[in-house]
């Protein structure tokens, strides 16, 4: 007992255990991911997937996980070492980075700081470097083009996100993704994608442009996490995995741990801007910090799945249409939306 | 359409299209799988289907006809000559049994499940029987022997079959040899032909 | 020395290594990705200096912008991927003159600076508040004539992709 508060009066203890929390979570929630994606792409194609481990394959994930540990670890003979081992922590590190703002309750956020929203955009790049550098250590065609394509990728969709942010940290008025969190608190009729918590008049008139925007927020957040439609830079059929095609193993998992994380970041920013992060949809009702993990956790969860459930069903995109749809389509209309949502803000 | 027009009309295009392709598998998420779970339930297969072959050696008549009609060769029989003295029995279809099989090996491995070998048949003792699962390590495990003559059995007819030649040999040239001397006697006139009964 | 102490040399380190190996490195990719680290060790630095605006700015800008546009540059231009980069010495009296003037100056600003500062300086709890103000007041000008120049090359770059229009004969 003695030594356990020892340990926690020790400040650097502390914060290294608070900041592997998040890790834990990402690793828990990444076989829960697996297992639903899984299980909903079967049922979607009238299938039923595992059945063998466990009750309904439930372990099948965690053989999975297993596995590739163990697998052999094969770096190309003409690859750049270097860059090729460095390329999938740089890609975790940046996934990673983003889950220090994330307020996942109340009383429990990995870095309470002032421009949260702006840093969650600004680590994202981190990753962007990760694919290239992984694109471009392979030494291979098809992994050149996955990087090459990953970048242009994300960085034409960052610039909806963040415009989408802009929009509701006009209406919020704080970067802090806590603090925009407790703007909305207390029930549904509070968040921003339904006006936030304004008088009436102004509420309405915000609503058509908020709901927009959430919509172009959830759109580009798909392309940002390369999946379907918007898988261009790991396309099987025709870059058979693109980035990682060379990578197995250990460094595979990483890349793949690093892609589910991210699925849950860009859902858990769309759920602390427009859908009240930790706040109970019911007002006072189940709200709490306990109750606070709960509800973001399965708001985000809900938008995993609609992710999960656009993967299965819409084909890939063409690479002119990705871009047009960033450049001529989500773009201006955020666009227009910034400027009525600041009209709004100013009558 | 303008070039507005267009731009406006495409949009709203592809949001309904992405709707309806999401409708549709949202629908097929809660529609009963197809699938079934394989060496623990199996699937009714149809009535007629054709899988591994069968031969009832019992019928067989030895007559080679499914060998031949084989397009992958893949049937292989040998045959030796009954005795007048041994009796084989008669087949299921009532045809007298006049050769023995000593071999009837079909490589599985090989067979296309065509089911040509099936029709010539003339006692249907090779069929297509509906066994579908006989995997096996070893190639050599599916080479099927269905004739039922131990090595005994075997050496035993052919050696009476010699015997019965060498017999047959024998009388063949005492005919010969008596044939012969006829010939050396003066020409006897043939008795005259039997009269066709009038059907 | 303290944990915070610690975790400055630590991004010092990262800064000047990673900047050594963009200098010396032959192979011009590897000196590109090194570019990552030493942005990465600036915007750390600028957090210890209070600045976190700038810290995150700097991420965005430098590493999400810049670099991926290097290293955009130089994938593309792919055949010289390979060429080891000259680090010979060529004209070696401007070159001495030039780098020497730029270091007096830094020197001289490094001296005539006083760093004693944490005593006078307050903790700031919001800096981009801040910042947007006086963007928007005392250094309007600056700002716009920065947007407009923004604007200029945005066009220039619009119309150096556009295709041509063949003439039609």
């Amino acid at each position: 007992m003695e030594f356990i508060q020892t340990l926690l009066a020790n400040e650097l203890v502390v914060s290294i255990f608070l900041s592997l929390l998040p890790l834990v979570f990402i690793i828990v929630y990444a076989l829960v991911v697996l297992y639903t994606e899984m299980k909903v792409a079967a049922h979607i194609q009238d299938r039923v997937a595992y059945m063998r481990t466990g009750w309904h394959g439930l372990l099948q994930p965690i053989a999975d996980m297993l596995k590739l540990l163990q697998k052999e670890d094969i770096i190309p003979d003409k690859a750049d070492k270097l860059l090729f081992r460095l390329a999938p922590i740089i890609a975790f590190v940046g996934t990673y980075a983003a889950y220090a703002v994330l307020p996942f309750s109340s009383i429990y956020i990995g870095s309470n700081i002032n421009l949260g929203a702006f840093f969650l955009v600004a680590v994202g790049s981190l990753v962007v470097v990760g694919i290239l550098m992984a694109g471009w250590a392979s030494n291979n065609k098809w992994s050149l083009f996955g990087g090459v394509r990953s970048a242009a990728q994300m960085i034409s969709y960052e610039i909806p996100t963040a415009i989408a942010i802009i929009i509701v940290v006009m209406i919020t008025g704080s970067l802090n993704l806590q603090d925009v969190t407790k703007f909305q608190d207390g029930g549904i009729g509070n968040w921003v994608v339904f006006g936030g918590p304004l008088p009436w008049s102004q509420k309405l008139m915000l609503m058509p442009f908020t709901i927009i925007t959430f919509f172009i927020l959830f759109v580009s957040s798909i392309a940002e996490v390369n999946r379907t439609p918007f898988d261009l830079p790991e396309a099987e059929s025709e870059l058979v995995q693109g980035f990682n095609t060379e990578y197995s193993g250990m460094r595979f998992a990483m890349f793949y741990l690093s892609e589910y994380a991210n699925l849950f970041t860009v859902s858990a920013v769309g759920v602390a801007l427009f859908l009240g992060g930790w706040s109970s949809p019911f007002g006072t009702f189940m709200s709490g910090p306990v109750w606070g993990i709960f509800w973001f956790v399965a708001k985000a969860y809900v938008f995993v799945l609609i992710q999960i459930w656009v993967r299965w069903t819409l084909p890939r995109l063409r690479v002119d249409q990705l871009m047009y749809v960033s450049w001529k389509v989500l773009t201006p209309w955020l666009f227009a939306c910034l400027l009525a949502v600041g009209l709004i803000l100013v009558l | 359409m303008s070039a507005v027009g267009t731009y406006f009309y495409s949009i709203f295009h592809s949001l309904y299209t992405v709707v309806v392709g999401m409708k549709i598998t949202i629908k097929h998420l809660f529609t009963r799988s197809a699938t079934v779970q394989y060496p623990t339930v199996k699937m009714k297969i149809p009535e007629r289907a054709r899988n591994r072959l069968y031969v009832n050696i019992d019928d067989c008549i030895g007559c080679d006809q499914c060998s031949m009609a084989c397009p992958v060769d893949c049937i292989t029989i040998d045959t030796i000559k009954s005795t007048p003295d041994v009796d084989l029995g008669l087949t299921s279809k009532n045809t007298k049994k006049r050769l023995y099989v000593p071999r009837f090996d079909i490589d599985i491995a090989k067979c296309c499940y065509c089911g040509l070998c099936v029709w010539p048949c003339p006692t249907d003792c090779i069929v297509m029987t509906d066994v579908y699962e006989f995997s096996e390590y070893d190639r050599k495990n599916l080479i099927y022997s269905f004739s039922n003559m131990t090595a005994d059995e075997i050496a035993g007819a052919k050696e009476r079959l010699k015997k019965y030649d060498e017999e047959q040999a024998a009388k063949k040239a005492a005919i010969a040899a008596a044939a012969a001397e006829k010939a050396a006697a003066p020409m006897t006139p043939l008795p005259p032909k039997p009269e066709l009964p009038a059907s | 020395m303290d944990l915070y102490t610690i975790i400055f040399y630590i991004f010092a380190v990262i800064t000047l290594g990673a900047a050594c190996v963009v200098v010396f490195s032959r192979n011009i990719v590897r000196a590109a990705f090194a570019l990552l680290f030493a942005f990465f060790g600036v915007a750390g630095i600028y957090v210890f200096l209070l600045a976190d605006f700038i810290a995150i700015t700097q991420l965005l800008i430098y590493v999400g912008g810049i670099l991926v546009l290097i290293l955009f540059g130089v994938m593309l231009t792919s055949h010289q991927i390979h060429v080891d980069t000259k680090t010979g010495t060529v004209q070696t009296l401007p070159a001495v003159m030039i780098v020497s003037a730029l270091a007096g100056t830094i020197i001289g600003i490094f001296w005539s600076t006083d760093w004693n500062v944490s005593s006078q300086l307050k903790i700031m709890d919001k800096t981009a508040p801040q910042i947007g103000e006086l963007l928007l007041t005392k250094y309007l000008l600056p700002f716009e004539i920065a947007s407009v120049v923004l604007l200029v090359a945005l066009i220039g770059a619009a119309m150096i992709a556009r295709r041509e229009k063949k003439p039609k004969d």
